[in-house]
């Protein structure tokens, strides 16, 4: 059986195809009567415009619009950025990024770095089929992701706030944050030795990870 | 040994320091257990529970400790006033908007030993919120003790040599738009 605790991944299932809903279907017309542009009627030669570089922008993965002055010319122009996997993984024979660059039990909510490539800028997770991690290590990856979110270690990548909101509430530290905040009630009655109620810390997916101490680790304090 | 005198030995040994701990972005548990070290004076070789050698310790930033998983939300702080109807239960997160030296007070409190000398341990500890200390207890502090747990840097705080060293771990496809 693949994919247990030091083990490679189950190799990765080819996607299923993708099937549109009415809904889907009617959303999609939707998108192209609205947002393709008109193309312009008055040129004679074609020069890459602005209306061109959002075109560009929709298709390629990281379009910046750059636009340059040189004297009587303004040249306006779309950029593709290559954004690729650096080459020579130490394992390439593996399915998913974490098994190619041998991090399978290797990182935590600590390591933001690499959390970071597997998410939007407003903090969500890119989807699985995307980034070709295998189901165990994405569900690790959004385990952590979410966790580093509630530590507050990726400060830039919050969902946009609509103007003139203010935070009420007290920012207070945290982190190996299990539940969401606002799920978490207090425990009352906490009860005797024997049948305590626990405060769960940490998550249990990531209790195969590699530990430098003897010391066990707690999950539930 | 060889270069002190025997006043100056004695005096070394004897005397009672002053620690300085930084609770910022650390869980009280942690803070509170180096703390009773000290306290009591179980660093020391000539330790003995009736001979009170113990120190005092300043810790500062309170305000700013950090709780692992929910316990801001989970854990309660119950008390009685002694007359009926007088329980009080109280989240952790109250608690810290109402006193933020209260839970580090708390949790050294009930670490230390259950005797007659907790008290007076209790009057050698001392607490801040902020990083403001008076001057007096300022002038005497000797020595920091190392924070328990290891803070963790932010994405904002890498450099951007550190962020372009660390290698990309897989290629988005040719039709991929990153928001």
């Amino acid at each position: 059986v693949r994919g247990g605790p030091g083990l490679p991944c189950a190799p990765l299932r080819p996607p299923a195809p993708r099937r549109l809903t009415a809904v889907g279907r009617r959303l999609r017309s939707l998108y192209f009567t609205l947002s393709v542009p008109r193309p312009p009627q008055d040129t004679v030669a074609f020069r890459l415009n602005e209306s061109h570089c959002v075109l560009l922008s929709l298709f390629f993965f990281f379009c910046p619009v750059v636009e340059v002055t040189e004297g009587n010319t303004t040249t306006i122009e779309g950029r593709i950025i290559e954004d690729a996997e650096t080459p020579n993984p130490p394992n390439p024979s593996g399915q998913c990024p974490i098994c190619r660059w041998n991090l399978k039990h290797k990182y935590d909510y600590v390591d933001v770095l690499l959390l970071s490539q597997f998410i939007r800028s407003d903090g969500g997770m890119l989807p699985r089929r995307i980034t070709g991690l295998c189901f165990e290590e994405h569900r690790k990856i959004a385990v952590c992701v979410q966790m580093a979110h509630r530590a507050g270690l990726l400060p830039n990548h919050r969902p946009p706030l609509p103007e003139g909101h203010i935070p009420k509430k007290p920012k207070l530290n945290r982190y190996l944050t299990r539940w969401s905040i606002r799920s978490a009630k207090p425990i009352w009655r906490r009860g005797p030795k024997w049948c305590k109620k626990t405060m769960p810390v940490g998550h249990p997916l990531l209790k195969d990870n590699v530990k430098y101490t003897h010391k066990p680790l707690y999950l539930n304090h | 040994m060889a270069s002190y005198t025997k006043a100056a030995q004695q005096w070394a040994t004897f005397a009672r320091a002053w620690y300085l701990l930084d609770a910022k972005m650390q869980p009280p548990g942690k803070i509170a257990a180096a703390t009773v070290i000290r306290l009591e004076g179980r660093h020391k070789p000539i330790y003995h529970a009736l001979s009170d050698c113990g120190d005092h310790v300043v810790i500062i930033n309170t305000r700013h400790i950090a709780f692992s998983g929910n316990k801001w939300e989970q854990k309660v702080y119950s008390s009685h006033t002694g007359y009926p109807g007088g329980f009080k239960q109280v989240t952790a997160t109250q608690l810290h908007l109402k006193d933020p030296t209260a839970i580090v007070k708390l949790t050294v409190y009930r670490m230390l030993p259950k005797n007659l000398q907790r008290r007076t341990m209790m009057q050698r500890l001392h607490l801040f919120p902020e990083d403001v200390i008076p001057e007096d207890i300022q002038k005497n502090l000797l020595q920091e003790i190392p924070q328990p747990r290891a803070v963790p840097k932010r994405l904002d705080e890498y450099t951007p040599e550190e962020i372009a060293a660390f290698p990309k771990v897989w290629t988005p496809p040719k039709d991929f738009r990153r928001k």
